[in-house]
């Protein structure tokens, strides 16, 4: 897998690019009733910055954060995360990629519920074998706000607690690209703009690179830029987005690709 | 609701193979020694042969029942489990509880008539097989014939019918009405079963050595000191988890889930328990009671052949129903963490990682149910033993230890791992997504 033979006893540091991808295929079904999810998609995202990824039902955005996080493997194209090709490799050796580079966070939090609030946070450093600081748990968890929770499990939060203790347990890693697949889709707008602050935090303050699909005009706001997916291929880049003008721009989505522009 | 039922039996009929699985075992265990009443009310039976027949056909009779309960409600309970998410589509669109409840008895009504039809031929030859064994030991006179009647057929049909529709009727209750804590009965069932046990054991100091009746205090004592543990079995559990925990992030996280999840594990624990203790302890004093007879240079009794022939037959029937059990329990629970492993892979666990933590749990309920079971066993023998023979610790028990706790530790180690392998096929992304 890791073609580049990079490991992280001799990292060389954080890659200028975070994420690659080359001409990324990905179809699922038999070949009779086959769906094309990514129709070679290409695109490149700096270090330090916070994209959003938009786009209809069906048009590719979870498909093309799981290729791209290497939770899913493209039929054909390249994907480079922090300089590294992700290409091949058994699923250990990529998850032994993943837990050092790349952080996640779910729709649906994915917090073990038999772990409390600080064991859910430290998972990943323990599955790695890495050193769990118990002070830097602690800061990490109160600047989520969750510093007096941490021996409450998962089904005493709310979805706005969980979906941050879901962001504490991707930064901790310190990892190079956060990848969130619909953060709030399932939160309250209070809980999202909560979220989505901390998200943008992380790519401000701690200089983390956040690649976000979501549906939410709104939410994709908060992001640096907006890429757009319609029928498993870009359709359009929007910097500095407002969210009617993404709200406007997803709504002519469709004129778009048929035009072939 | 019935017609639903046996729609949903004749679509997903793989749903109901381990229920199908122990009705027909029990139905033919307990057609095969009701049969030997039917052979023994033919005309011409002497009333030895009859007796003999009678009492092996009484004693199996009664096991047999018990065990046919508790392996479909076991089994039928995880069935329940598995489709609450249907069960709950089906109260939305407006059934009652109780149009549930006679649903999923119907379909237990159904598979359990299956599962004895099935087993009326095996019983059959079962029949005929075990009053061999009986006329070639000489407990049962050489002209006695097999027959096969009313009372095998009715006793089977109805006792498995019985007990299916009880188990399935308790485990929808226990199902739609949610979990209620019902720690009170179950304490005091669990110190009742262990004073009396203790009460059991003792009293074999009060027989002598050669007394016929030596055995069964003990063994009942035995049996009933390991129920009592295995009703204590979440506690027990908690209390080995306060102790030192094995290393790793694997081990860690075992530790975490064993102690959150103990009282769901308690029906895994419970049957290994009963399985190590009922066959360690019947097992072992089987062969001292053989060996000091040996020794003795006597010539076995009818009555001693009867007890060793029981006691081999009632010790088959436990390990096979337990094995089910067991079998079933932990596959059903091990499919049902499918998202639970898709969690673990997605914070970075590898799939060997998942499959070193599912081993940790197993092979944590493995030590504590052998120990706590051999613990039972051992309250047993050792009074038996100082009776019978004038020892502590009869060398026959190191050798059937041995067997009994390999045979429990590949069948919750195989198990887990193997479910545990099929279900890490799914990959992780999927496996966290909510069930379309």
């Amino acid at each position: 897998m890791v073609r580049t033979g990079t490991r992280r006893d001799h990292d060389p540091g954080p890659a200028p690019e975070a994420l690659r991808l080359v001409k990324v295929t990905k179809s699922y079904g038999t070949a009779d009733s086959s769906v094309t999810a990514l129709d070679g998609v290409t695109l490149g995202l700096e270090r330090g910055t916070f994209t959003a990824v938009m786009g209809p039902s069906g048009s590719g955005k979870s498909t093309l954060l799981q290729c791209a996080a290497g939770l899913d493997r493209p039929d054909s194209g390249i994907v480079r995360v922090d300089g590294t090709e992700l290409t091949g490799g058994s699923e250990t050796e990529l998850t032994k990629f993943r837990r050092g580079r790349i952080g996640f966070v779910f729709q649906q939090y994915n917090l073990l519920e038999t772990l409390t609030v600080a064991q859910n946070t430290v998972l990943p450093l323990r599955l790695a074998g890495r050193r769990v600081d118990r002070k830097r748990v602690r800061e990490i968890l109160t600047a989520v706000g969750l510093g007096d929770r941490l021996g409450h499990r998962p089904d005493q939060l709310s979805g706005g607690q969980r979906q941050r203790v879901a962001i504490a347990r991707a930064l901790v890693t310190e990892p190079r690209v956060i990848f969130a697949d619909e953060p709030t889709g399932a939160l309250d707008t209070r809980s999202a703009r909560e979220v989505l602050t901390l998200l943008q935090q992380a790519v401000r303050v701690h200089g983390r690179t956040v690649v976000m699909v979501t549906h939410d005009p709104v939410a994709a706001s908060w992001a640096d830029s907006v890429l757009f997916l319609a029928d498993g291929r870009l359709a359009g880049r929007l910097d500095a987005p407002t969210a009617d003008a993404v709200a406007e721009r997803l709504a002519h989505l469709g004129d778009i690709v048929t035009a072939g522009v | 609701m019935f017609v639903l039922a046996l729609r949903s039996v004749r679509r997903r009929p793989g749903r109901f193979l381990a229920t199908l699985l122990s009705a027909f075992l029990g139905a033919a265990i307990v057609m095969t020694f009701q049969s030997l009443h039917d052979t023994a009310g033919r005309p011409g039976v002497d009333t030895v042969s009859s007796e003999t027949l009678r009492m092996s056909a009484g004693v199996v009779g009664g096991y047999g029942t018990l065990l046919v309960f508790f392996a479909v409600a076991s089994t039928l309970t995880v069935n329940v489990r598995q489709r609450s998410a249907e069960l709950e589509l089906l109260r939305c669109s407006g059934a009652t509880p109780a149009q549930l409840r006679w649903m999923v008895v119907g379909e237990a009504v159904v598979v359990s008539l299956a599962g004895a039809a099935l087993a009326v031929p095996a019983a059959g030859a079962g029949g005929r097989l075990l009053l061999e064994v009986f006329r070639d030991s000489g407990q049962v006179a050489r002209s006695v014939d097999h027959a096969f009647g009313v009372v095998g057929l009715l006793s089977g049909f109805g006792v498995t019918l019985a007990a299916s529709a009880g188990a399935a009727f308790l485990a929808v209750r226990r199902v739609t009405r949610g979990r209620r804590r019902h720690g009170g009965a179950r304490s005091f069932l669990a110190w009742a079963a262990l004073v009396c046990g203790a009460v059991s054991v003792c009293s074999t100091f009060a027989l002598s050595g050669t007394d016929e009746m030596l055995m069964a205090p003990a063994a009942y004592g035995a049996i009933l000191l390991s129920v009592g543990l295995a009703a204590r079995a979440p506690r027990l559990l908690k209390g080995v988890l306060d102790g030192p925990v094995p290393g790793g992030a694997s081990g860690w996280l075992a530790v975490r889930n064993l102690r959150q999840r103990a009282g769901d594990l308690a029906g895994i624990l419970m049957s290994l328990i009963l399985f190590t203790a009922v066959s360690t302890a019947t097992l072992t004093m089987q062969a001292v009671e053989s060996d000091a007879v040996a020794a003795s240079g006597l010539v076995k009794s009818v009555d001693a052949k009867n007890l060793e022939t029981l006691n081999f037959t009632v010790v088959g029937i436990i390990v096979v129903f337990v094995c089910v059990m067991l079998v079933n329990a932990l596959y059903a629970a091990t499919t049902y963490r499918v998202r639970e492993f898709g969690q673990q892979r997605l914070a970075g666990a590898t799939p060997g990682q998942v499959l070193r933590v599912v081993g940790t749990e197993a092979l944590v309920l493995t030590v504590v149910g052998v120990l706590f079971g051999t613990l039972a066993a051992l309250a047993g023998i050792v009074p038996f033993a100082v009776v019978r023979g004038d020892e502590v610790l009869p060398g026959q028990v190191f050798g059937v230890w041995a067997a009994v706790a390999s045979t429990g530790a590949a069948v919750t180690l195989g198990t887990s791992l193997a479910t545990a392998r099929r279900v890490l096929r799914v990959p992780a992304v999927r496996a966290v997504a909510p069930a379309a």
